[in-house]
């Protein structure tokens, strides 16, 4: 009691140093699990063998290797990015349109769910019908005569480009729901009745208004595809080069680099991502400041 | 104008096909006596589950995704709650602290995470970084936004500050504000981030495989295994995941509709996907 | 020929009838307001002239033309919102420009005919600020300066002053009051506030239940409503229910007393027939007894409630059972206290009597 009345004088009690106390054990586990191993995988990009300081490590980034990986995983996580954009977009935008809201509550519901559909069961759902003994497979070549193999393989880059699109089209949608549910209808009415019609008022107003919580999603599955690993593992083991089935495979052992050259890629994986998510919070403020 | 009409519900249409059509293709290759020659599987059998519930690692890699999963729901829910109501209630100032480190985790993939954890625990005889506790520590690391944004939200939208001072200005005390007032009130964001946490961790595969691989087990490691293998024991295994996993997101969806009823009286159709919403990383 | 007609218009939502049988002519520059509770049709019926909704049934003509099959876009009506509706991506200049600039027209016009509106509203100063940083006054100002920017053939309001508070929504009614004569623009105006549609209409037409209850000058719905609906909707009144006695002289019984009304009622009426006689507040006089009272009618009645309306003082008496409300001049207040016993009285031309409501 003493204690507390001595704070009440002195200043605003909430900002007293033993006010921290309880929130010790989250921060210490915080720091254990999350802060220090990568302050650790930092240290250790820019440490040699020897264990001197050294840029060797980025340097060996230049290596075909590793580029490749980089863009491939760009490339991967970019289109299906986009692909899930513009189409989770237009569902979304439909789906609000819909006008019973028990079928909208119902979409909004099946999008949850699958978006649990994810990792190494959707990788395999995706070799069930689109091997090269897959139901669509045998379907295409059986009805229409359109032998998709060995063009097309579910274990190829279009292959992964398929199954990502699959996680990120439904995340879309529920993201997106609530940006179009914040477009008044009013605005459209307004615009109407000032001789636009309805594709002036998408391009003037209505995607304007929607383009940075767009481009906030559209950052999100960015980082989302980017840092997936089960679902690339699951359909082509480590074969295929993405950054992080190297680094998975760096880390079974399955491969032997040297650990300064995974350090590396880890932090650089670690910029990248860190970036699209600090660009990812700018964007959806600014979203959220046209909602109002 | 009839066109636009058909564009919409086309579009709907084709989408949810997209989306089914993998989820349907699985749960009848699981039954499906032999479907790789034809378009139409060769007769119904449930040969595959039982094949994949006598193999005694069934039983052991559920026990242990259960067990890893529930531990870490537990720890997470033990760490978390507690310390947002702390903040909400007497440490605003850490609210920004909070809110910082409870979004990194969105930007560290698992794998990256996986190497920093080996890179620092890895050392030495007694290896901690590859031990089950080390994969729960991970996991309540992992699913720290899932956790933390539900329970926050709910503390917000009931202004904790004001109700602890209502019920303590009619006589309550601290423990009987908490157990009686702050807790029912934060239930359902409990409840729905507790099973958010529990969903994502069950068909979590990343970490687990690349921190304690085969020396515990769980049961994504073991369908991926199967995939390899044998297709019809992983189409059983994926169906048992995948229905755990749309289980317990009926029952988060039913929870939050549940707790933004009676909290606010008003029912929202897009209602979670502000909060727990970029459920990435898991993929 | 009127402007814009309206010609048994009707439109239903499912079971649910919201506009009925709607006949209504608009002259060229008139200012016409839409009144009626709120569910009464009123918006509906704006929203088909604006091209929003289509009518099940019925024509819109504007300026002899059909233009019940033109989708808004092309009908050249401007309207404004209740809730502002500002496009919250483009300043106020550029929501004012929006128009124009859809509509092509050239960089010179643009920027002419924005500042000039700007102008009109009284926000040139305002012109780069975005809709989040202006008041709601300064938002419907913006909002209106839009919908005229294209010159509209019909200007359209749907309760354009209902989120704003009092002193704003009243400043702000004259205002469009002033800048509608200005231009004369013909303009339908949608209310569920009696004394803004009194105050600034040319014309009011009163809604209810889907339905059309009458339409006329302010001064008519005022003094001559016509429907029972009418009489009480708008204003307050002091309701008497009696039965006629003589049609020609006008004499209605009244409990034990004799009301008399104006002379020779229209012929729809018949001795014995149920009735109600409307006054309002103001054509009462109240004196205090011994004085002397002029009108046909008179009664003694209990002071029982003095309530300060501003001006006028509203008086609550009982006549015996039977309440009535008087309004006096409120430098009068301290002839007045409660519990007292006061002579009322009224003239006959200040009856309204109108069949007792079958509804």
């Amino acid at each position: 009691m003493s204690l507390r009345r001595k704070t009440d004088r002195t200043r605003k009690p909430s900002t007293a140093w033993w006010n921290w106390l309880p929130i010790i054990p989250f921060l210490v586990i915080t720091l254990g699990i999350m802060v220090l191993p990568l302050a650790f995988m930092l240290e250790g990009s820019f440490q040699s063998k020897e264990g001197f300081f050294t840029l060797e490590n980025y340097l060996s980034m230049t290596a075909p290797v590793y580029t490749q990986s980089f863009r491939n995983s760009i490339l991967l996580s970019g289109i299906t990015a986009i692909l899930g954009t513009i189409l989770g977009t237009t569902v979304g935008y439909f789906v609000y349109r819909l006008r019973s809201s028990r079928a909208r509550e119902l979409v909004v519901t099946l999008c949850d769910v699958t978006s649990n559909f994810s990792g190494a069961p959707l990788a395999f759902a995706f070799i069930v019908i689109l091997g090269s003994n897959g139901v669509v497979t045998l379907a295409l070549s059986n009805y229409l005569g359109w032998k998709i193999y060995p063009t097309f393989s579910i274990y190829s880059f279009w292959g992964l480009v398929l199954a990502y699109t699959y996680f990120q089209l439904p995340l879309m949608v529920l993201l997106v729901l609530p940006a179009v549910a914040g477009l008044k209808q009013e605005w459209r009415e307004a615009a109407l009745s000032l001789g636009a019609d309805a594709r002036s008022y998408w391009r003037y107003i209505g995607l304007p208004i929607l383009a940075p919580a767009i481009l906030a999603n559209l950052l999100l599955l960015f980082a989302n595809a980017f840092g997936a690993y089960a679902t690339a593992y699951t359909l082509t083991g480590s074969r295929f080069n993405l950054v992080t089935l190297q680094l998975g495979s760096l880390l079974t052992g399955e491969v032997l680099r040297d650990p300064g050259a995974g350090d590396a890629m880890g932090i650089l994986t670690l910029l990248l991502m860190g970036m699209t998510i600090l660009l990812y919070q700018l964007a959806s403020r600014r979203a959220r400041r046209w909602r109002e | 104008m009839k066109q636009r009409n058909l564009l919409g519900p086309a579009s709907i249409v084709l989408f949810l096909v997209y989306m089914f059509l993998p989820i349907l293709a699985t749960y009848v290759f699981s039954i499906a006596v032999r479907w790789d020659r034809s378009i139409l599987p060769e007769g119904l059998t449930l040969d595959w589950y039982r094949t994949a519930f006598q193999d005694r690692w069934f039983l052991i890699v559920f026990r242990h995704s259960i067990t890893i999963s529930a531990a870490s729901v537990l720890v997470s829910t033990l760490l978390v709650v507690p310390t947002a109501y702390w903040v909400h209630l007497r440490l605003p100032r850490a609210r920004p602290l909070l809110n910082l480190i409870t979004t990194l985790p969105f930007a560290i993939p698992a794998v990256v995470l996986a190497l920093g954890l080996i890179k620092l625990y890895g050392q030495g005889p007694l290896q901690l970084a590859r031990t089950p506790p080390m994969l729960v520590l991970a996991y309540v690391i992992f699913t720290l936004p899932f956790m933390y944004r539900p329970v926050a939200s709910s503390l917000e939208a009931i202004d904790i500050r004001r109700l602890t001072e209502a019920s303590q200005s009619l006589g309550a005390s601290w423990v009987r504000t908490l157990v009686e007032v702050i807790f029912p009130n934060i239930l359902p964001g409990i409840l729905s981030g507790g099973l958010l946490v529990f969903a994502t961790i069950f068909g979590e595969f990343t970490l687990a495989t690349l921190l304690v691989g085969a020396r515990y087990k769980t049961f994504p490691m073991q369908l991926v295994y199967y995939t390899r293998r044998d297709g019809r024991i992983a189409s059983a295994y994926s169906v048992i995941s995948f229905t755990v996993a749309w289980a317990t997101s009926l029952i988060i969806l039913w929870i939050t509709t549940w707790g933004t009823r009676r909290s606010s009286g008003r029912r929202s159709p897009v209602g979670r996907a502000g909060g727990g919403a970029p459920a990435g990383g898991k993929a | 020929m009127s402007y814009l007609e309206l010609e048994s218009v009707a439109k239903s939502y499912g079971a649910i009838e919201a506009v009925r049988n709607f006949n209504l002519s608009v002259e060229k520059g008139e200012f016409v307001s839409l009144l009626g509770p709120s569910g009464c049709g009123k918006t509906t019926t704006l929203r088909m002239i604006a091209g929003f909704e289509q009518p099940d049934h019925g024509l819109v003509r504007l300026a002899g033309e059909d233009i019940t099959a033109v989708p808004p876009h092309q009908r050249g009506m401007g309207m404004v919102f209740q809730a502002y509706a500002l496009f919250p991506n483009m300043t106020a200049w550029g929501n004012v420009a929006f128009g124009l600039r859809v509509s092509k027209s050239s960089q010179e016009v643009i920027e002419g005919r924005t500042e000039e509106l700007l102008e009109l509203v009284g926000l040139q100063d305002a012109g780069g600020k975005y809709p989040a940083e202006l008041s709601g006054g300064q938002q419907q100002r913006v909002a209106l300066a839009r919908a005229l920017a294209i010159e509209p053939k019909v200007l359209l309001l749907d309760e354009p002053l209902s989120a704003l508070d009092a002193v704003v929504r009243v400043s702000l009614r004259q205002e469009i009051r002033r800048i509608q004569t200005q231009l004369g623009i013909t303009t339908v105006y949608v209310t569920h506030d009696q004394e803004e549609a009194l105050s600034i209409s040319d014309r009011v037409v009163v809604m209810r239940q889907a339905e059309i209850e009458q339409i006329g000058t302010p001064i008519e719905i005022y003094t001559s409503p016509r429907t029972h609906f009418v009489a009480t909707f708008i204003g307050t009144t002091t309701q008497f229910k009696g039965l006629l006695e003589d049609r020609t002289n006008g004499c209605v019984r009244f409990e034990d007393q004799r009301i008399t009304v104006s002379p020779d009622l229209p012929s729809e009426f018949q001795n014995g027939d149920r009735v109600v006689v409307f006054v309002r507040p103001e054509a009462i006089e109240v004196a205090r007894p011994g004085e002397n009272v002029e009108g046909e009618n008179q009664l003694t009645a209990r002071l029982e409630a003095v309530t300060l309306l501003g001006p006028v003082i509203r008086l609550s008496l009982k006549h015996g059972e039977f309440g009535l409300l008087a309004d006096v001049n409120t430098n009068e207040r301290s002839r007045f206290n409660r519990g007292e016993e006061v002579l009322i009285s009224f003239p006959a031309e200040a009856c309204r009597v109108l069949k007792e409501d079958e509804s």
